[in-house]
């Protein structure tokens, strides 16, 4: 398949009139008629249904229809990012972070972008799931990591990223800080904070498993979360992908494991600026695990 | 040993069908020829940077290559062939380029197999493929052979649009131009290295 087949049937699937797409993208409308044949050839099926005076796409026309979008998307963006490196122009990348999520793993792809399009003004946006896909139909986020348990529209594209499992959080004079790793006993006799927007490890624990756990709720985030458990009032459920430093210790929390998968998103077929369109790339080009 | 045959027989027809349709559509006609400019390209690579055509031709000649990915038995042979060829490609004052739409871990995958002796590019969503015009829909026969031997493109691609490239090794000049191009719709033919590496003489 050619980039102008594509192009042209994208201005038909838009049109659905031959001679007004044919029009639109500058050639005659033989030819125009011809590039789609060649390409309905290589599909093997019609992509659109000539009738008298109605033109409509096809089932297989509607199937591909959105794999063209992206496709031209792609090949616009790998053209418009090599141009975008030397001009100097405003942008921003907005990412949003859902609960617990800790921006650690995509630093590195962060600071990637910024290095082929310096200037880049990058926005984090911590909130629930919900709010954040509201915020990227809403065009106010770029692309969000969100939990694989968030209700997502099909207007949203993902791509799983990594795992993510619970590391326990305290302090680094606490005897379980000695451990390689801990396990639903050594929570006896200690309190557990837990928080909705930390990605609500504690929570599945506790209903997971028989044993009582004396659990304290508090409305912070992972930060505030850690100076919580700093400070004493407890330990914390916090995902393994987050850096915690001293005088914290944080061990990993194998039994029972609490595991959830990280999603990339992003809405389909939304024109992203060059700093989004790298950085999404970037993150999809990489093994995380 | 019969299950086997079948099989065989099951690709071999699916193989057929792919052969048979891009030469039935003139997928040739739509591929970039030698004397076009070969379009400027970003892409991230397996390493985790944002790579460009432009500073790559900016130090000598690209050999650039379409990989179906890690899968692929016969994008394994060439890679392993060129790995090999590389110290000949290199003292010509070319680099080369592997450009996969596989996408997640795969494409360090691919690179780390031959040793990490090459850069290998993530053609995210065919953006790439497409401009070349080496990108195909999967025949249907294919598709189901694919399915059935667990091998989910979608997946492997984070993209549910059924496509692969065609082999094709591309040679470009410093100025961006293609000088020489190696391409057929036939997944298990590819130029050999020796072609490739006397190709180069002279592009710096």
């Amino acid at each position: 398949m050619e980039l102008t087949q594509i192009r042209y049937f994208l201005a038909l699937c838009r049109t659905l009139n031959f001679s007004r797409a044919a029009q639109e993208c500058n050639v005659t409308q033989p030819a125009f008629s011809r590039a789609i044949q060649r390409l309905e050839d290589e599909l093997g099926g019609a992509l659109i249904l000539r009738e008298r005076n109605l033109t409509r796409l096809t089932s297989l026309g509607r199937e591909m229809r959105p794999h063209f979008e992206t496709m031209l998307d792609a090949a616009e963006a790998a053209r418009a990012l090599a141009a975008a490196r030397r001009q100097n122009a405003p942008r921003s990348l907005r990412i949003g972070l859902g609960p617990g999520i800790p921006a650690t793993p995509i630093t590195g792809a962060v600071a990637e972008t910024l290095r082929v399009l310096p200037g880049t003004e990058i926005h984090f946006t911590e909130a629930p799931s919900g709010t954040l896909v509201d915020s990227m139909l809403a065009d106010g986020l770029d692309c969000a990591l969100l939990p694989d348990d968030a209700a997502l529209p099909e207007r949203l594209n993902r791509w799983p990223l990594f795992t993510d499992s619970a590391m326990l959080i305290c302090p680094e004079t606490h005897p379980l800080a000695r451990r390689n790793q801990c396990a639903l006993p050594d929570l006896e006799g200690e309190t557990l904070l837990l928080g909705d927007a930390c990605g609500n490890f504690g929570d599945r624990l506790a209903q997971m498993v028989e044993m009582p756990l004396r659990t304290q709720r508090v409305r912070a985030t992972a930060a505030q979360m850690q100076e919580l458990v700093r400070a004493g009032l407890g330990l914390a459920l916090l995902s393994s992908r987050a850096s915690i430093s001293a005088p914290l210790a944080a061990r990993a929390f194998v039994e029972p494991e609490l595991k959830r998968q990280v999603l990339l998103t992003a809405v389909a077929g939304r024109p992203l600026n060059e700093a989004a369109a790298g950085f999404i790339r970037l993150c999809r080009a990489q093994g995380f695990d | 040993m019969r299950t086997s045959r079948r099989e065989n027989a099951v690709w071999d027809e699916a193989y057929l069908q792919i052969i048979e349709t891009l030469h039935r559509d003139g997928f040739y006609e739509g591929i970039l020829r030698e004397g076009e400019i070969f379009p400027d390209f970003m892409l991230p690579s397996a390493a985790g940077k944002l790579v460009t055509l432009a500073e790559r031709l900016a130090s000598g000649p690209v050999v650039l290559g379409f990989f179906r990915g890690t899968w692929c038995p016969f994008c394994k042979l060439m890679l392993e062939a060129l790995a090999e060829a590389l110290p000949r490609i290199q003292a010509k004052g070319a680099a080369l380029l592997a450009l996969t739409p596989e996408t997640g871990a795969l494409p360090a995958a691919l690179q780390a197999r031959h040793g990490d002796r090459f850069e290998v590019l993530c053609d995210v969503d065919f953006g790439v493929g497409l401009q070349a015009g080496v990108v195909y829909k999967i025949p249907p026969l294919y598709r189901a052979t694919l399915s059935a031997a667990r091998l989910d493109l979608t997946l492997r691609q984070g993209n549910a649009a059924w496509c692969l490239p065609v082999p094709a090794i591309f040679l470009i000049r410093p100025d961006g131009r293609i000088a020489r191009r190696f391409v057929d719709v036939d997944f298990t033919k590819w130029p050999e290295p020796e072609q490739i590496i006397a190709a180069l003489d002279g592009l710096r």
